[in-house]
């Protein structure tokens, strides 16, 4: 399609969909207005129901736990579906170097360039784990403490390089943690069923209000998703670095790769 | 609103033109970068750490990054070829 024919089908669109985005802009709630009642419930209710402050931590893992489940599980699939994917096309096997443009200079890492990313991501790491293990309390939990923990094995890269990198980060245990993070969900969920509650009802002790292990299964929960959520992520952004690395048997010249 | 919040608010739709605008590939990673660093001090001005914090490592870290390593890999097959 020509550019000009674009241009008019979006002029004709705007046109005619502009009253019907001019109905539901002046209908909107102003900014800043709170309309949601269920969060108002939610307030009211969950502070002395499950001793606990973040609110969202307590939606996400106790009160909508099936739902966030159902999230975990797609990302299991996810990180499940893009390991298959490209260690299908590339092999298990690891190499000494990363693949490197012909005819590019590498320049050496500095000392200081090293020394400052070990500082910096151990001292993300436990900023990770920090936030993972406050998730109940203060904002945050198990999936950010989880996407910082896996930033902060990123960071190593940086400072390592390929092969140190690869060395110290391993597949096998990221997707050990991956994979009991999500059973361990799925167990929580379980296992009131065999004393006959509900499923997902919380069945631990609740613990002291703000104490940072008050909140009785959630707990086990937030630890669970934070497991899953470290390993699934670092475990693809280390299938993709993979697909940086050099070949291990070098093609000649001329005979393709 | 507050004037902090207007601001970021304008800040955050220069970015995500500033990703439309940019043609190159490398050049829009980086505009894909600033505007996932942005987006999470957003989240944190209107007052949500928690979202902040996923934005901050999924927007400006892993995404911009799988892009790099797929233009990388791009880049060596071109030259083998």
């Amino acid at each position: 399609m020509r550019a000009r024919w674009r241009a008019a089908g979006l002029a004709v669109s705007t046109v005619a969909l502009l009253p019907a985005a001019w109905s539901v802009i002046v209908a909107m709630p102003s900014f800043g207005e709170h309309v949601s009642p269920y969060g108002a419930a939610v307030n009211a209710v969950v502070p002395a129901a499950r001793h606990v402050s973040n609110m969202v931590a307590a939606v996400n893992f106790d009160l909508r736990g099936l739902d966030t489940l159902g999230e975990e599980s797609m990302l299991l699939c996810a990180v499940t579906g893009t390991v298959v994917l490209l260690r299908g096309a590339r092999g298990e096997e690891t190499s000494g170097s990363a693949i490197r443009l012909p005819g590019r200079a590498i320049a050496q890492r500095s000392d200081a360039t090293i020394l400052i990313c070990r500082f910096a991501a151990t001292l993300l790491f436990f900023f990770g784990v920090y936030v993972a293990l406050h998730g109940l309390v203060t904002p945050g939990g198990g999936f950010q403490g989880g996407v910082v923990i896996a930033s902060a094995l990123l960071l190593l890269y940086l400072g390592e390089g390929y092969a140190h990198w690869r060395s110290i980060v391993r597949g096998r245990v990221l997707s050990v943690l991956e994979g009991a993070g999500a059973l361990l969900f799925v167990l929580v969920g379980l296992i009131p069923l065999a004393f006959g509650k509900a499923a997902f009802q919380n069945i631990l002790p609740l613990g002291t209000f703000r104490d940072l292990y008050a909140g009785g299964t959630m707990v086990v929960v937030n630890a669970a998703v934070a497991c899953a959520v470290a390993g699934g992520f670092t475990l693809i952004l280390l299938e993709f670095m993979e697909e940086t690395r050099a070949p291990e048997t070098e093609t000649e010249p001329g005979e393709g790769g | 609103m507050s004037w902090l919040t207007g601001i970021m608010l304008v800040v955050a739709a220069g970015a995500g033109v500033l990703v439309v605008l940019s043609r190159d590939p490398k050049r829009q990673l980086f505009a894909l970068f600033a505007n996932g660093l942005v987006l999470s001090l957003l989240f944190f001005v209107l007052q949500a750490p928690d979202v902040a914090l996923s934005e901050i490592v999924v927007g400006a870290v892993v995404v911009p990054l799988l892009f790099l390593v797929a233009l990388a890999a791009i880049a060596v097959a071109k030259v083998r070829e």
